[in-house]
């Protein structure tokens, strides 16, 4: 049943090398998460999903030091209407879409490239806390589009949480690595969003606190999870030719690449059989060689985490160690601060915000400027951003 | 006697337009999926056309009910009334190909659960409702 990686079509093709470094973020923006945590806990609601989205995109905007009437581009995130947003924000774009987060940044990448559009701001805004979504349930995440998450439920079967449970388990025993170790994960996260001002959870944690932690769905201990919170963040990326007229340093995508896993998708064969690993290789493969780098040359690691799991299986997945040696990588090189591979040095999804990954595309942009303050990676010139959600990898490279 | 509104309602399945079918099967406790005439693969869940040839030459066939664990975990916090914590579930690979999740009935194993032999059983929810579930297979040779 495992489909091998020699059944895709076109494996390890990357993109045209015309879009290397043919665009770059030039401006970041975010709301308050830790504010607006402690105000939605109290029961206020800030704002809704577009006031945090032109939250964000006001303050991407003065990052940057470009005007709204600079902006010919708008992409919004699958959690706000496009032309309510833009329609929120003024904006007449000649080119727009939505899209997430990992493909929002290789679209406006493209767009840019094919000349429809010169400055692109990609503009998110989500209320999920004070809206009370549910994960999981058949309304969230395009419900039916993805029907894994939701043709198990008369068994039980309905979270997010629980199949990732299920992966971890059936991945744990494949490789031998000791459940317990997932614990690395959450610790050294939290050890990086201890250093970052605007991460909502900063509480230092040990693997004895992970090991001591209620399971929510076991194997899956709380500290697995991320939590769930309001805001927004916004992006603007523009040509390299105007990005290099900015105050600020350019942040580069060098390369990028993507393979999405849809074959049996329902049967989770992705997830319990292939551990999402073809997809991964492919799509790293495809962003190495765009780039002309490798994973030896990434100076960060950063990975869509809205469960700890993800983070093993995007190591191997990204070619940063062998198959079966994750755990080793963990104890010996270290993935927290004053390791070997600083990985979602922000805190991540489950430590700083869970924004659905656009907030580490901000990290990124971050380390690359050296804006980090105590957490910042030295020398950084290449960051890797991935993403694995249902099967779909992305791979992104940021360069200076 | 318990009154219908207080009956925990079992989740309700995707019913797109193939999985009618499946699902009256399943009432009838005797659960049949899609077999492909032209390639000979059986497909969960059930579909327009064979996913593996793209052929619509399908023949809906009863499932043997035998078929292995891949992998199982265990909620301990309570979603959904029908559920109430802990419970279990388990993705089982059917002799017949597709994956599948449901809930392992009666004795567990005791440490690992991966590659044991389950056999299908039909439970009835308090709502009436009809699910494939799943007991060990101790008698079973290795699949």
């Amino acid at each position: 049943m495992s489909r091998g990686t020699g059944n895709f079509v076109n494996f390890g093709r990357p993109p045209s090398s015309r879009l290397s470094r043919a665009a770059a973020i030039v401006g970041v923006g975010h709301t308050d998460w830790v504010g607006d945590w402690k105000r939605v806990r109290s029961g206020e609601k800030p704002t809704d999903s577009y006031g945090y989205g032109a939250i964000a995109f006001r303050a991407a905007l003065a990052d940057c030091g470009l005007t709204r009437t600079d902006i010919d581009g708008v992409i919004v995130g699958p959690t706000t209407a496009y032309e309510r947003m833009a329609e929120v924000i003024g904006i007449d774009p000649r080119w727009g879409d939505q899209s997430d987060a990992r493909l929002s940044v290789v679209q406006a990448v493209m767009a840019i490239e094919a000349g429809v559009a010169e400055t692109v701001a990609l503009v998110y805004g989500n209320d999920q806390r004070s809206a009370k979504i549910q994960y999981g349930g058949p309304q969230a995440m395009g419900g039916g589009a993805f029907l894994n998450y939701v043709y198990h439920s008369p068994w039980g079967l309905t979270s997010q949480g629980a199949l990732y449970a299920l992966t971890f388990r059936a991945w744990a025993n494949a490789r031998g690595f000791e459940p317990d170790d997932l614990g690395y994960v959450a610790v050294a996260q939290r050890g990086w969003a201890a250093m970052n001002p605007n991460a909502i959870q900063r509480k230092r944690i040990t693997l004895e606190d992970y090991r001591n932690a209620q399971y929510i769905c076991e194997p899956l201990r709380l500290y697995d999870y991320c939590q769930i919170n309001d805001g927004g963040v916004a992006l603007i990326v523009t040509t390299a030719e105007r990005a290099a007229r900015l105050a600020k340093p350019a942040v580069y995508v060098q390369g990028f690449g993507r393979r999405d896993l849809n074959r049996e998708a329902t049967c989770m064969v992705p997830r319990l059989i292939d551990y999402y690993l073809p997809a991964q290789q492919d799509a790293a493969r495809q962003s190495y060689e765009m780039a002309g780098l490798g994973p030896a040359d990434m100076d960060a690691f950063g990975v869509y985490d809205s469960f700890s799991v993800h983070v093993p299986l995007a190591l191997e997945g990204y070619g940063y160690c062998k198959l079966g040696e994750v755990g080793r990588l963990f104890r010996e090189q270290g993935i927290g601060p004053g390791g070997k591979l600083p990985t979602n040095t922000s805190g991540g999804h489950l430590s700083e915000t869970y924004m659905q990954g656009w907030a580490h595309q901000i990290e990124c942009v971050r380390q690359l400027r050296g804006e980090c303050g105590e957490r910042q990676v030295p020398n950084c010139r290449h960051v890797h951003y991935t993403e694995d959600v249902v099967g779909n990898a992305v791979s992104i490279i940021y360069s200076r | 006697m318990t009154s219908q509104v207080d009956v925990a309602q079992t989740p309700p399945p995707v019913m797109g337009f193939y999985d009618g079918p499946m699902w009256a099967s399943i009432r009838e406790r005797s659960m049949r999926l899609q077999y492909c005439l032209d390639c000979g693969q059986t497909q969960y869940p059930p579909g327009p056309v064979c996913p593996h040839c793209l052929s619509s030459n399908l023949e809906w066939r009863a499932v043997s009910g035998r078929g292995k664990i891949i992998s199982w975990v265990v909620y301990h916090r309570t979603y959904l009334d029908a559920y109430p914590e802990p419970y279990n579930v388990i993705a089982v690979k059917l002799a017949e190909g597709p994956i599948i999740a449901s809930n392992l009935e009666g004795p567990a194993p005791d440490k690992n659960w991966i590659g044991e032999p389950v056999r299908m059983v039909y439970s009835t929810m308090p709502d009436g409702f009809v699910l494939p579930r799943f007991i060990l297979d101790r008698n079973s040779g290795s699949t």
